[in-house]
């Protein structure tokens, strides 16, 4: 099984951008992926206080190919929660997204780990946005992954251009962090994260429709793994997180 | 057919190596024609010699190869010399400008001389762009402008990052009709697209940016866009052996 930790289904007229679950499907398809995780560009509650319903009515649409990761801004603090609380526990959502490049919440701020506390709680990983940009980077995240040890940290695109190697290097320092692969564009640095914190604890990921998920599952490819530990990597990992059937 | 419009052939004081043996293997195995190569930051300092081991490297490539030569603006007297020698030799096509790796704001006024050089002889001037306060893409046009006709091809899309969150700033320097765009480390495929569609075939070219870029993965980026095969092939190699002035006769069969 395929699996793709990273999508995004949204439509944002001010960026001319739309996302549609059937355009993720279509990609999927391209791809020969068999699930993936969606979730907005936008966070709940602001700007989109609807981005509950709109991620939960595309997962209907597509049902057992997409799954849903809530996007929180931790700002909201109680309201955050009760919004986490209900996407995961009504609308069976699987994550919880942040994206400190859109919320300015800084990732080890007490906002954020009351969030992230609260998704170990409920039984669900939280992926980071974790690039260049100040409050992405893994040494700004690792400290909430050592405030939470409970608690599943992804880092997307494990530290995006310049930060990957940093990124490896707090996935072995707390093992609670899972490095995700999409848009970073070195095939060989996911053999040295498989190398150096298991293979367990790396997973594929896309970023797409947008970003070709062709494209990102032979990035996968030519990062020449094992055959079992590639397929960790491209799905068994992210089915034992999501606990869906592997 | 493929040309892979920046390599950095040689050994780098970041610790990253091409070798002309492993750049030849690349190629073979990934069907590229042709490479443009510039010298990496080379471990001594001393570009003057970086440039000269890439001009023996184009001697010595059968057709394989042609050459940056990069040029350090701090040096005032020795960069307009280089610019100079580099319009002079037909091994040599461009320049290869490094913000981040010498040290200098692409449109800082003292780089002014290195571009109105670069204007007058003609000579395309290949920018490694995407690093703050160095040469952001905003920060590139500028410098474009003091180009002139000349090209200006920005590296890696015109920006570092993983939200493509300075892509508008890159689309921005595009209308300038002398900006290109590299397709290597680009985020998500659909900006490439969208630059084709908005500004035309003729502004996007391959490129690895090998070593620190994988060519295989690079070159795949390019193969599965949603573009129509003569964009395709534009991009792969029809822009670059316009820019770069490869006749048929220099591209290797």
């Amino acid at each position: 099984m395929i699996v793709d930790m990273h999508m995004h289904i949204d439509d944002i007229p001010a960026l001319g951008w739309h996302m549609s679950a059937a355009q993720c499907v279509a990609a999927m398809d391209e791809a020969g992926i068999d699930i993936a995780v969606a979730m907005t560009i936008t966070d709940l509650p602001e700007v989109n206080p609807t981005a509950i319903e709109l991620i939960a009515d595309a997962c209907a649409e597509f049902p057992g190919r997409l799954y849903a990761f809530a996007r929180v801004h931790p700002w909201y603090q109680e309201e955050a929660v009760r919004l986490l609380r209900r996407a995961v526990t009504e609308h069976g959502f699987k994550g919880l997204k942040l994206h400190p490049v859109t919320t300015i919440a800084h990732p080890s701020g007490p906002d954020t780990i009351r969030l992230i506390r609260t998704a170990a709680e409920l039984g669900v990983p939280t992926l980071f946005h974790c690039g260049d940009e100040p409050m992405t980077t893994p040494l700004a995240i690792a400290p909430a992954a050592a405030a939470v040890p409970e608690g599943t940290i992804i880092l997307g695109h494990m530290g995006g251009y310049f930060h990957v190697d940093e990124a490896i290097a707090v996935a072995e320092r707390y093992p609670n962090i899972v490095l995700e692969t999409s848009a970073m564009p070195y095939p060989n640095k996911i053999k040295e994260a498989v190398e150096r914190v298991g293979a367990e604890r790396v997973i594929f990921g896309s970023d797409g429709p947008v970003c070709s998920p062709v494209l990102e599952k032979e990035k996968v490819g030519m990062a020449g793994l094992d055959p079992d530990d590639e397929a960790r990597v491209l799905g068994g990992n992210a089915a034992r997180l999501l606990g869906v059937a592997g | 057919m493929t040309i892979d419009s920046l390599v950095f052939l040689g050994s780098s004081r970041f610790g990253v190596e091409l070798t002309a043996e492993a750049l030849a293997t690349g190629c073979r195995e990934q069907d590229v024609s042709l490479s443009l190569a510039s010298p990496p930051h080379p471990p001594d300092h001393d570009l003057r010699a970086a440039n000269e081991r890439i001009l023996s490297a184009v001697d010595r490539s059968g057709g394989a190869l042609l050459g940056l030569f990069r040029v350090d603006p701090w040096d005032a007297v020795e960069s307009i010399e280089t610019v100079e020698r580099a319009a002079a030799l037909p091994g040599i096509r461009g320049l290869l400008l490094h913000p981040a790796e010498e040290h200098f704001r692409i449109n800082d006024p003292r780089v002014r001389p290195v571009a109105d050089r670069a204007a007058a002889l003609g000579l395309p001037v290949v920018v490694a762009t995407g690093t703050p306060w160095q040469s952001e893409a905003t920060q590139v046009a500028e410098f474009a402008r003091w180009c002139g006709d000349a090209p200006v091809v920005m590296t890696n899309g015109g920006q570092y990052n993983i939200s493509g969150l300075s892509q508008t700033d890159a689309e921005a320097a595009l209308t300038l009709e002398n900006v290109h765009l590299h397709t290597n480390g680009v985020y998500r495929e659909d900006f490439l697209q969208r630059v084709v569609g908005e500004f035309g075939q003729d502004r996007l070219l391959f490129a690895s940016g090998a070593p620190s870029f994988d060519v295989r993965y690079e070159k795949r980026r390019v193969e599965l866009l949603h573009v129509d095969d003569g964009a395709r092939d534009a991009v792969l190699a029809g822009n670059a052996r316009r820019l770069f002035a490869i006749p048929d006769a220099e591209v290797p069969a």
